[in-house]
């Protein structure tokens, strides 16, 4: 178990954290939420020792987490941000390093970097130079570096900045497998589909805080409204328009009316019959569900990505 | 045009924000001039005077007459007395001991005044200097100095070497009585006022420049009769190349400098493409990281060094050899201060290009203040006291030694030790200044 309370980092005058309390349980896969400059990779960067709270604690599996503890390192596994590997290496040899500095040796440290290599799909490139991989490859084996050593804790700080929708997949699916294996994974994004998608868990930090904390389900109670309809406003004549109200509350945009539906249509079969009295087509209807943007929305009034 | 303008601006707008260019373009120089300007220009406040034994033999009047015009010379300082070590008073220089200072390096030249400075059977002078021409420049400014302060005093010199040859055969008869004599017997058959001929005898009024007239190599012939040099190169006359084995040092000083900052600053790049986190949050701690990164740059130094000096053997035929432990020692030496150096560049600043570009600033300076580029006994007297100051100095005067003077151990001792000295005390301040510092 991680647990960090009351953490707080200044950078100067700047207040990177202010009074952080999180528990992330074994086992889980935990998704740290929060726009740029949140204060997410502070956070990450004092679990794994890279930098030293001004006040707090973070303890692993009860043993509080001193400066440079090298045997609670081992514990950890970290992917950052950065494609953190030697450019001019191949990767069998950049993962000899690293598998090294774990302290792995020999045909143990040999049969691990096979294993990573098949695991990220990258075995049949392992004796070329990293440069020449493209972005996906680079992320797939930034992530293999890290987990080498069989950590028990995963931390990830956006390892899909910048990786094209088809690697971004092949990463979550690398990383769903590892939690099923029994990795406790810590997550930071700031893409709100990502945490929904993998997150079993979650916190909202905002300005050094944590502003929301929970299970996906819990964090959407959040907010009054689950679902929202969205409709074409082109092909609706102004009667239609205005028959849009006994929906429920409208609002207006360039190019959609935006409905939150009132209590007596918070079964979406009765919204659906009644659109189709109103004859407004299927097809400009859209059904938007309530999603963690929604719940950043309303905690802060700001949307994640301003 | 108005593109052109819009990228104009863009253009001063990122080099103004570019510290480190800006420091390269306009600092540098002007560092750089100034030095120059100091040892050229003469602006820079009183030039000090080069320093060489003077051993006088000879209690001749001519003798103490040239010694007294020496000393007051601008460009060099005669140095007659020293202090062995151990001893509190300073001793009176003898011949053998100007050869042995000038042997192991403490000056460039001797210059004897023998016993047999001016003979009674000859017209001419005698003069012996010991040289060492480590230093090229040195040693041709210290032989112009002397022969120009002796030709300067010909006018006073001359006759007096004159007088004396013409009473010696005289016996007893005294010199004025003597001339008053020949005055009056000119002044009875050729009706002369004996005041005037007494006048015209008075040889220190005599113009040498007249003597000197009939021809260049008349000239010459007289002047090599009236002062007889005999030289004697007490250092490096068997050296195959001697203009490369005395400046080899000096530039692989230079250019260690800047390929170990290089290697030491590689620690940003890390940074910057996130591999030092990495390794930050693996089971390494910060200090094996900066000693590894310490000891690859000093391996790097040492090999750099000796890739140097092997190319200087084969293609100049620099004797590395012949003294091969002494010269590795100081390789090992110039090399660790070197890396301090570097690492200390790393320590203090905030990024790739601002170590960069103040390394450049710091190593340049230290390069022309040090002894790298041109001998620093050129520079102002406060400016050589400051190149002490540079690793730089000690590295030069230690290859110097090594190459130059086959020097035994105990002769580099002294450089090695400050070298080393300084490499162990500035890492450690780095190493302290790491914890502070941005990297980590």
């Amino acid at each position: 178990m991680l647990e960090i309370s009351g953490v707080v980092k200044n950078f100067g005058e700047i207040e990177a954290l202010k009074g952080v309390d999180l528990k992330i349980e074994k086992g889980e896969f935990f998704g740290l939420l929060g726009p740029n400059g949140a204060g997410k990779t502070t956070l990450l960067n004092i679990i794994i020792g890279y930098l030293i709270p001004d006040e707090g604690t973070v303890t692993i599996n009860d043993e509080a987490l001193v400066y440079e503890n090298l045997e609670i390192k081992k514990l950890f596994g970290y992917v950052p941000q950065e494609i953190a590997l030697y450019q001019d290496l191949t990767a069998v040899k950049n993962l000899e390093i690293f598998g090294a500095l774990y302290g792995l040796q020999g045909k143990s440290l040999k049969g691990k970097i096979e294993e990573v290599l098949q695991l990220v799909q990258l075995d049949h490139r392992k004796n070329e130079k990293i440069k020449n991989f493209s972005g996906g490859m680079k992320r797939r084996l930034n992530i293999a570096a890290s987990i080498l050593h069989d950590p028990e804790f995963l931390l990830c700080d956006e390892p899909t900045i910048g990786v094209d929708p088809q690697s971004r997949n092949a990463i979550f699916d690398l990383l769903q497998s590892l939690n099923k294996k029994g990795k406790t994974i810590l997550y930071t994004t700031h893409y709100m589909e990502e945490a929904e998608r993998l997150c079993s868990k979650l916190a909202i930090i905002d300005n050094g805080k944590i502003i929301a904390l929970g299970a996906l389900n819990e964090l959407l109670d959040k907010i009054d409204k689950k679902t929202t309809l969205l409709i074409d406003k082109n092909d609706l004549t102004l009667q239609k328009r205005e028959s849009l109200k006994s929906l429920g509350e409208v609002k207006e945009n360039d190019f959609y009316f935006e409905i939150i539906p009132s209590e007596k249509f918070s079964k979406n079969s009765l919204l659906f019959s009644e659109l189709e009295k109103l004859q407004i087509p299927d097809k400009f209807v859209e059904l938007k569900k309530a999603s963690l943007e929604d719940v950043f929305f309303k905690l802060t009034g700001r949307k994640l990505r301003d | 045009m108005r593109n052109v303008l819009i990228l104009l601006k863009k253009e001063y707008l990122r080099f103004v924000v570019d510290k480190p260019a800006v420091i390269l373009t306009f600092l540098l120089p002007a560092v750089l001039i100034f030095i120059f300007g100091l040892i050229f220009g003469g602006n820079g406040g009183v030039q000090s005077k080069i320093p060489i034994v003077f051993v006088r033999n000879s209690d001749e009047p001519i003798a103490k007459f040239l010694e007294s015009k020496l000393d007051s010379s601008d460009a060099i300082r005669l140095v007659k007395s020293y202090k062995k070590e151990g001893e509190k008073n300073e001793r009176k220089i003898d011949e053998a001991t100007a050869q042995k200072l000038v042997k192991t390096g403490k000056y460039s030249t001797a210059l004897v005044v023998p016993a047999d400075f001016i003979t009674d059977t000859s017209s001419s002078i005698h003069l012996k200097m010991y040289y060492d021409p480590a230093n090229e420049v040195e040693f041709s400014l210290i032989q112009g100095v002397i022969q120009k302060t002796i030709f300067t005093q010909l006018p006073q010199l001359f006759p007096l070497l004159f007088q004396k040859q013409i009473i010696k055969p005289l016996q007893g008869l005294k010199r004025k009585k003597f001339n008053s004599d020949i005055a009056d017997v000119v002044s009875k058959y050729f009706g002369v006022p004996k005041e005037k001929i007494l006048e015209s005898m008075d040889f220190s009024k005599w113009d040498s420049k007249e003597l000197l007239k009939g021809g260049n190599n008349t000239g010459d012939n007289f002047i090599s009769k009236i002062i007889r040099f005999e030289s004697k190169q007490l250092v490096g006359e068997n050296i195959a190349n001697p203009g490369v084995t005395r400046s080899v040092g000096g530039w692989a000083m230079m250019f260690l400098l800047f390929s170990i900052t290089g290697a030491a600053s590689s620690f940003f790049e890390e940074k910057q493409e996130g591999s030092l986190k990495r390794l930050l949050c693996m089971p390494v701690r910060r200090s094996q990281l900066i000693w590894a990164k310490y000891i690859f740059t000093i391996t790097l130094g040492i090999v750099q060094l000796l890739v140097m000096f092997v190319f200087a053997w084969l293609v100049f035929g620099v004797d590395i050899f012949s003294n091969f432990g002494n010269l590795f020692i100081v390789i090992v030496a110039s090399a660790v201060a070197a890396v301090s150096f570097g690492m200390l560049i790393t320590s203090v600043t905030k990024s790739y290009q601002q170590a960069n570009g103040i390394a450049m600033v710091f190593i340049l300076v230290m390069s022309a203040v040090g002894g790298s580029w041109f001998p620093t006994f050129l520079l102002p007297g406060w400016m050589q006291t400051i190149s002490r100051l540079t690793i730089n100095y000690w590295s030069v005067e230690a290859f110097l030694q090594v190459l130059w003077r086959n020097a035994p151990f105990a002769r580099i001792a002294l450089p090695v030790l400050i070298l080393f000295s300084t490499g162990f005390i500035v890492n450690f301040y780095a190493l302290v200044r790491f914890r502070k510092g941005n990297i980590f």
